[in-house]
């Protein structure tokens, strides 16, 4: 019996273009497998954004449209409405990283959450700008050592860190907030369980979805890629808690 | 008897399958791939594989094509 | 045929894009074009059209971008500094060839300027602020019965060549009341089952996107928007000439300022001086080649603009020489009037010219 193969929803020979060890690959192999497990694939419209996910529609076999740097929740709003205007309701959901979401798109992502459009974010914070070479981003924690805080992002010179899924779940409009990481078994089951919630609150027009999926950048850590999840499970996780934020489904 | 098929074009020898099996039976091979690493291999003489999946669920790449129980 | 109504610059092109199958709109607030918005808010929210109050003009922009992507007809409509925060999203329309309508109603700069009337924004609309080889079509209307015209034609456009489409409107003319008639939309209706994203049944995945890692695949994506503006040039320049034949004098304007600059040459035909309006209805393409051809016969080309003489480069362009090219303006305020425009005519004249 065949317990794993590749999703559907994965082109057929497509190889991410992630670095080694990169928790970019898992969560977009979760994300591939709730569409085929949720029978979603042909009703799917994809946001990628920029940076290390902006590929995603040469790996993920549904309609994708790139967004211009840190827009992808509201070319998302536009997406989602121009649909349901012509009667159609679509599955819509963004994937960005954390320099997109939360800094140079902070505004579109959160006016959508703060009208409740009925969309899915997924965010991955992997507490700096990757593509570009591991810089300072919104999410890098006090102390972090990047290229351009060569000492460590501390409060008096850059300020304080952003802790996004928190903000979401504060937003009237958000349905659903959840904080996630792939370091181990435990937690890519838990993942998956969430960004699964996330995406039902959509289909059952909840509002806004919202899952910030804690992750490694073992190239611009300057770690193995075991030692990068051993960073989370051990350091990061302690700052970005693993928790379901808001749910509006249990309540 | 339960086993895993590894896709050695895929693989980008990260190890993290390697640490996450139960009963270690990934291992680095002795054949080099994209990025220049040793690629993994599986080797379950005793059968000891449960096809647990972890190392699919593990896989950043998906160059754990196909996990089957028997 | 339907009767003439009384209708404000920017109502009429609400009306108008309503009436050609406008299904979504995306904006935010700022005069002198509010009233776009304020009047669709109604129509669209009555008839379960989509209609966002967008965060802000990066937001509205970028909506726009999204609901165009699944093929729908999307306005969004804005005005000069707010349009600057557009741009970027606006080249990545281009390089995605996406049909999106943006109508400009401006006022002057640069920055916030005021909402005083202008035709500053000539550059901003036909140049651009966005990275890359790209053109935008630039359409403009000179009374509010060609705000209807050309808010049909600025859809039409879009959808044929899958391109964003430009309606550049004086702030004057949007706030201007005159009789119209909103007769109905007289292009057909372009097919886009081809592209638009609509989720992949029963048909492979499709993808719209402007990176591309490749250097051939680059090249070769710019090379293709290249001949397709080739295309737009050959195909949709479009312009008015008046009383050119036999001018000496030619007189270019555009939008609402090319109705007094009209009636400028009335006048001076009355008086014997042979002149002429040249006046373009796309800013791009620009007619550079009719131009030409006029100005060759000409004296003297005249270019009048509320503006320190942004098409005058253009008009420069199309008529290849310097020596015979002037320039009258003023960049903001009220209008250029009748008898302004004929005394720095005539002054022009008599500076240059001992015998006209």
């Amino acid at each position: 019996m065949q317990i794993f193969s590749t999703p559907k929803s994965i082109k057929k020979d497509s190889s991410f273009s992630f670095c080694p060890g990169c928790d970019h690959g898992i969560a977009v192999k979760l994300v591939a497998q709730i569409i085929d497990e949720m029978n979603l694939q042909d009703k799917t419209i994809a946001i990628a954004s920029s940076g290390c996910s902006v590929t995603l529609y040469n790996f993920l076999d549904v309609d994708c449209i790139e967004s211009p740097h840190g827009r992808a929740c509201a070319v998302a709003t536009g997406v989602k409405r121009a649909h349901k205007a012509n009667g159609k309701e679509m599955f819509v959901f963004t994937y960005q990283g954390d320099g997109d979401f939360a800094s140079i798109g902070l505004s579109e992502s959160l006016h959508s959450a703060l009208r409740g459009e009925n969309i899915t974010a997924i965010c991955i914070n992997n507490t700096n700008y990757g593509m570009t070479g591991g810089q300072l981003g919104p999410t890098t924690v006090l102390g972090q050592i990047t290229t351009t805080s060569p000492m460590g992002r501390n409060i008096e010179y850059h300020g304080f860190p952003i802790k996004t899924a928190e903000h979401v779940a504060l937003c009237e409009g958000s349905a659903f907030s959840a904080r996630v990481a792939l370091y181990d078994i435990k937690n890519i089951i838990n993942a998956k369980k969430q960004i699964k919630k996330a995406f039902e609150c959509q289909l059952k027009g909840y509002g806004f979805s919202f899952v910030e999926i804690l992750s490694n950048c073992p190239t611009n850590w300057k770690l193995s890629p075991l030692d990068s999840h051993k960073k989370i499970e051990n350091e990061l996780s302690k700052i970005y808690p693993i928790k379901v934020f808001k749910d509006i489904t249990n309540d | 008897m339960s086993h895993i098929k590894i896709d050695k074009n895929k693989c980008k020898s990260c190890y993290l399958c390697v640490d996450v099996c139960p009963n270690k039976l990934i291992q680095k091979s002795n054949c080099l791939g994209k990025t220049g690493e040793f690629v993994v291999e599986f080797k379950d003489k005793d059968s000891k594989c449960t096809a647990c999946a972890q190392c699919a669920m593990m896989c950043p790449d998906i160059a754990i094509v196909e996990v089957v129980k028997e | 045929m339907k009767e003439k109504t009384l209708l404000k610059g920017n109502i009429a092109i609400a009306k108008a894009a309503l009436n050609c199958g406008c299904s979504c709109y995306f904006g935010y607030p700022i005069t002198p074009q509010t009233e776009i918005g304020e009047y669709l808010s109604f129509e669209m929210q009555k008839n379960n059209l989509a209609y966002v109050c967008a965060e802000s003009e990066i937001g509205a922009i970028n909506m726009a971008l999204g609901a165009a992507s699944v093929g729908a007809k999307v306005m969004t409509s804005s005005s000069s500094c707010a349009v600057s925060l557009m741009q970027e999203t606006l080249s990545y329309a281009c390089s995605d060839e996406l049909p999106i309508v943006l109508v400009n109603v401006m006022r002057a700069g640069p920055g916030q300027g005021y909402i005083f009337p202008s035709q500053g924004d000539y550059n901003q609309t036909t140049i651009g602020g966005g990275n890359g080889d790209y053109h935008i079509i630039s359409l403009s209307p000179s009374s509010v019965q060609e705000c209807v015209d050309m808010t049909y034609k600025a859809f039409y456009l879009a959808q044929k060549y899958k391109n964003p489409t430009i309606l550049l409107v004086d702030g004057l003319l949007g706030q201007t009341a005159e009789p119209c008639i909103l007769f109905d939309n007289p292009y057909k209706e372009i097919d886009n089952s081809s592209w638009a994203l609509t989720g992949a049944k029963n048909r492979p995945s499709r993808k719209i996107h402007s990176l591309e890692p490749s250097q051939n695949k680059l090249n070769k994506h710019i090379l293709n928007l290249k001949n397709k503006y080739d295309l737009i040039e050959k195909n949709e320049t479009d312009y008015e000439k008046y009383m050119c034949d036999d001018a000496e004098i030619i007189l270019t304007a555009f939008g609402s300022l090319a109705r007094a600059v009209k009636a400028v040459v009335n006048s001076f035909r009355e008086k014997g001086l042979k002149a002429g309006l040249f006046r373009p209805k796309t800013l791009y393409p620009f007619p550079y080649d009719a131009l030409k051809k006029i100005a060759s016969q000409a004296k003297a080309i005249i270019d009048i603009e509320m503006n320190l003489g942004q098409m005058l480069r253009d008009v420069k362009l199309g008529v290849l020489s310097d020596s015979k090219v002037y320039f009258i303006g003023k960049p903001t305020g009220n209008w250029l009037k009748k008898e302004e425009i004929i005394d720095s005519v005539e002054n022009i004249l008599k500076e240059n010219y001992a015998n006209i």
